[in-house]
């Protein structure tokens, strides 16, 4: 026998195998940071007036679920087709992708979901609160009255709106010349808000009358009728100039205007701008008299370069100080104005150049230089002792409480604006019956969108919106290895010589893949899409995933941070661990 | 992942020991996430025979087969062998190695091997020095590196094997580069690699290492794909040893990724220069490689 057999015999071959799992260490305990998911605000969202939730309604969108961020949209705002093409959009001046490439086209995105809410017929749901049987008036239906009585009816209030107007819309149906919002897109979203329940009584002029019937019947009045009265320009010959805003409105009533000749429009204001586009449509050379420079005027600046491009012209720094007659045409004599020092608000103040005066020959003067209430009564009272003035309303608690909106209101007078106010006004109504005048403030600011005045419906009903951090994700925290530079999508429009012959609309909705791909660009910030970057990376495999809802075992977690940093939208935070 | 049709099922198990923020465990966990369930490991000394577990534990749920430093190549050739006189071409035998079992010391295995066209995928997960025994340097460690063994003024003044060109000077019909900071691509490289049976296919795996190289854990990921924006750690493959396909073109500089990490932050603007024009050296002799 060899030694080599006889070891073979004595001594069996040993391969030690490893039979249980690494489980057993709980490497949890090496932790000293906690990682988390933590929703957050997007900039875009906190600077929108009525704190739309956009980031996750693009984020629905490049999924295709229209529905839903359709709904995502109507939790905020009734009107997404509407704002969808008059909005001014701030969200996309804070846009992060702004500093990557160029912002979001979150504007072009809303119309698109809008419309097809109607293409598709989409009966969308959310949540409504069942009727509590109070009743609230709500005076005007512009963009203010019919964002209060939505808003209100969702919370479980009745609403009567009164429009003195023979149909509802307000400025909406009367200001905005349909070329920027046709009639039957403002239509369908009216109807949408009547479904809801909602009686509209047009042809019903109030008075102040109705302030001491209504507590007979309401149990609050919201006052969201406008400004009725063109402010006056307090010069001489003001008589001989056309009412820019009746002018809008007998255009949009349907009148024939055909007008020819130099025009000159006074203002710098949307209205100006819209008046001044009309008058090329009806076939007159208009030129917009401004007595600030360009860049001070309050029309948006999108609307500005579209009526430059129509051929509008504008003359600034001059200021309106007589109008005379001269046969069948007007002389406008003009003060050059010069810039001087800054007001007190930031905007250039203009003061007089000399005593140097120059004179305008037209066919026509209009003026648009901006409206004011035309009844005291739609003025919130001063001296009374329960008055709450908030950004987008004042709340009186008078015989009965009434609330002013809208334009009576607001410092910024756009039709987001409007809608925010009836928000506000909303929200301010329904915790004043639950909880009391001494709740509102903090109520509202609890419903707050990050740090802006923007305040959310869905947070104020309760929904998942209200577990997400204020914290509003800036563009370094914005992970942007995982974003490709690509160009935002342009919407078709009618070309410039075709479109200034007509009131039809300019530009069109954007197609459903044009849509998609647009949505695509978003970064999403602070909103998890379900990207999974964190259960992919994790080294510890402590992601766990169940019901598309991602947690952390901290049984297993060693604090690496990955995660977070993987995190392409900032949806994760680590913090120390509590011992 | 969906493009590639990957079940969504991790082989690897919480409570290994590896450190926090490691890259070669990730690596790991993408790996198997393509190779599944029919799959054996030989895993030389290296970070990754601590990170699979003490004795009688083990971080992977798929067989894991121990072996002496210089000896991946030649125990993954046994292990195939076995397996094939078993009937069992499924099953896909990886050896898997850090650049030091790699590169160095078992570089003469891997080369006999490949060359005798042994079926099976080798892996070198890449953490560029010996980081399971503290840091000493490798063949793999790159220009401008201090390490406990290269220290002080004497950080390592030669530069890094191309290991992937020595492999595909072998002719083998598949050599690839991969990142952990770009799953998608890793994972298509090791599917791709699964389904090429037959003969030796080589992936060589960036894997970052916090602890070794001086960054904080939770930049692990970022640090690995700032290699590749930087043009540091290219992504291609090469097929039939010839054939070269990029998959990423960078264009960042390398001070970026260079001065995250404290293994080079002794390094002055002139040696931080140097290293940028050995990295567009290589970046354009590859280029010529890959061609028009």
């Amino acid at each position: 026998m060899t030694t080599a057999q006889a070891s073979s015999d004595h001594i069996s071959l040993l391969i030690s195998r490893s039979k249980i799992s690494t489980e057993i260490n709980k490497t949890g305990s090496w932790c000293f940071v906690r990682p988390g998911y933590q929703d957050r605000t997007a900039p875009c969202s906190a600077a929108c007036p009525v704190g739309e939730d956009i980031g996750r309604i693009e984020m629905l969108a490049v999924q295709g679920l229209f529905k839903k961020a359709l709904e995502t949209i109507l939790q905020e705002n009734p009107f997404p087709a509407v704002c969808g093409r008059v909005c001014f959009h701030p969200c996309e001046g804070a846009c992060n992708r702004g500093e990557f490439d160029e912002p979001i086209s979150i504007n072009k995105l809303e119309r698109f979901l809008g419309d097809i809410a109607f293409l598709d017929g989409f009966g969308p749901s959310i949540l409504n609160l069942p009727n509590n049987g109070k009743k609230i008036a709500i005076v005007g239906a512009g963009p203010a009255g019919l964002a209060a009585a939505y808003f209100l009816t969702r919370l479980g209030y009745v609403c009567d709106v009164f429009e003195a107007a023979d149909a509802p819309g307000g400025l909406l149906r009367w200001g905005i010349p349909s070329y920027r919002l046709p009639s039957d897109i403002l239509e369908n979203e009216i109807q949408r808000i009547q479904n809801l329940g909602v009686r509209i009584h047009c042809g019903e002029k109030l008075s102040e009358d109705f302030l001491i019937e209504a507590k007979e019947r309401y149990q609050a009045v919201f006052l969201g009728c406008g400004h009725g009265r063109s402010t006056g320009m307090n010069i001489a010959g003001e008589q001989m100039a056309v009412d820019g805003l009746k002018f809008l409105y007998r255009i949009r009533n349907g009148e024939k205007l055909p007008m020819q000749g130099t025009i000159a429009v006074i203002g710098g204001g949307n209205s100006a701008i819209d008046i001044a586009r009309s008058l090329i449509r009806l076939g007159a050379k208009p030129i917009i008299v401004y007595r600030r420079r360009k860049q001070d005027m309050p029309a948006f600046e999108h609307e500005i370069k579209m009526a430059l491009e129509e051929g509008v012209q504008i003359q600034e720094l001059l200021s309106p100080v007589r109008i005379d007659q001269d046969g069948s045409d007007y002389i406008l004599s003009l003060q050059e104005m010069k810039v001087g020092e800054q007001d007190a608000d930031g905007r250039a103040r203009v003061v007089p150049k000399d005593s140097k005066t120059q004179s305008l020959r037209v066919n026509q003067v209009f003026s648009a230089i901006g409206a004011e209430p035309d009844e005291v009564w739609k003025v919130p009272p001063e001296k009374i002792p329960e008055i709450l003035t908030l950004s987008h309303c004042t709340i009186t608690q008078q015989d009965l409480p009434i609330v002013f909106g809208g334009d009576l209101t607001n410092s910024n007078k756009s039709v987001t604006d409007a809608v925010a106010s009836g928000k506000q006004a909303a929200m301010a109504l329904d915790t004043l019956f639950q909880k009391g005048w001494e709740n509102i403030n903090d109520r509202l600011s609890e419903c707050r969108v990050g740090n802006s005045p923007a305040l959310s419906m869905e947070i104020y009903m309760g929904g998942d919106r209200k577990n997400r951090s204020r914290h509003i994700v800036a563009y370094n925290e914005v992970n942007i290895d995982y974003f490709q530079p690509c160009n935002r999508v342009v919407s078709l429009s009618v070309p410039l010589q075709k479109s200034i012959c007509s009131f039809d609309e300019i530009d069109h909705t954007l197609s459903t893949t044009g849509a998609m791909s647009e949505a695509q660009r978003c970064f999403n910030c602070g909103i998890c899409n379900g990207c999974d970057n964190c259960r992919l990376f994790c080294p510890e495999v402590a992601v766990t995933l169940e019901d598309n809802k991602r947690q952390i075992n901290f049984d297993y977690c060693k604090g690496c941070g990955i995660c977070v940093v993987e995190c392409p939208r900032s949806a994760m935070v680590i913090e120390e661990k509590k011992v | 992942m969906m493009q590639l049709n990957i079940p969504d099922r991790d082989y690897l198990n919480s409570g290994h020991v590896g450190c926090p923020g490691c890259g070669a465990t990730i690596a790991m966990k993408l790996a198997l996430r393509v190779l599944g369930e029919k799959t054996v490991v030989v895993i030389p000394a290296c970070c990754w025979s601590i990170i699979a577990g003490n004795y009688p534990q083990s971080a992977l749920k798929v067989p894991i087969l121990h072996t002496a430093f210089a000896t991946t190549a030649a125990a993954a050739s046994g292990v195939r062998a076995a397996l094939d006189m078993k009937g069992d071409t499924e099953t896909t035998v990886v050896g898997w190695a850090g650049d030091g079992g790699t590169f160095d010391i078992g570089f003469q295995a891997l080369s006999g091997a490949v060359e005798r066209q042994e079926d099976f995928i080798y892996v070198c997960y890449d953490n560029e020095a010996y980081m399971n025994t503290g840091v000493q340097r490798s063949s793999s460690t790159p220009y401008g590196t201090r390490t406990t063994t290269t220290p002080g003024t004497e950080w390592k003044k030669t530069r890094k094997k191309n290991i992937v060109e020595a492999l595909a000077a072998h002719r083998i019909s598949y050599t690839a580069t991969a990142s952990i900071a770009f799953p998608d691509d890793m994972m298509r490289k090791f599917k791709k690699a699964m389904e090429m049976k037959g003969g030796p296919r080589f992936i060589h795996v960036f894997a970052s290492c916090p602890t070794g190289w001086g960054v904080a854990s939770e930049l692990s990921i970022k640090i690995a794909r700032l290699a590749v924006q930087t043009n540091m750690f290219p992504l291609y493959e090469v097929e039939d040893g010839v054939k070269y396909t990029l998959n990423y073109k960078g264009n960042r500089s390398i001070d970026e990724y260079l001065k995250m990490q404290s293994r080079f932050k002794h390094l002055t603007e002139e040696d931080i220069q140097t290293i940028q024009e050995m990295v567009n050296e290589d970046w354009q002799l590859l280029l010529r490689k890959i061609g028009p």
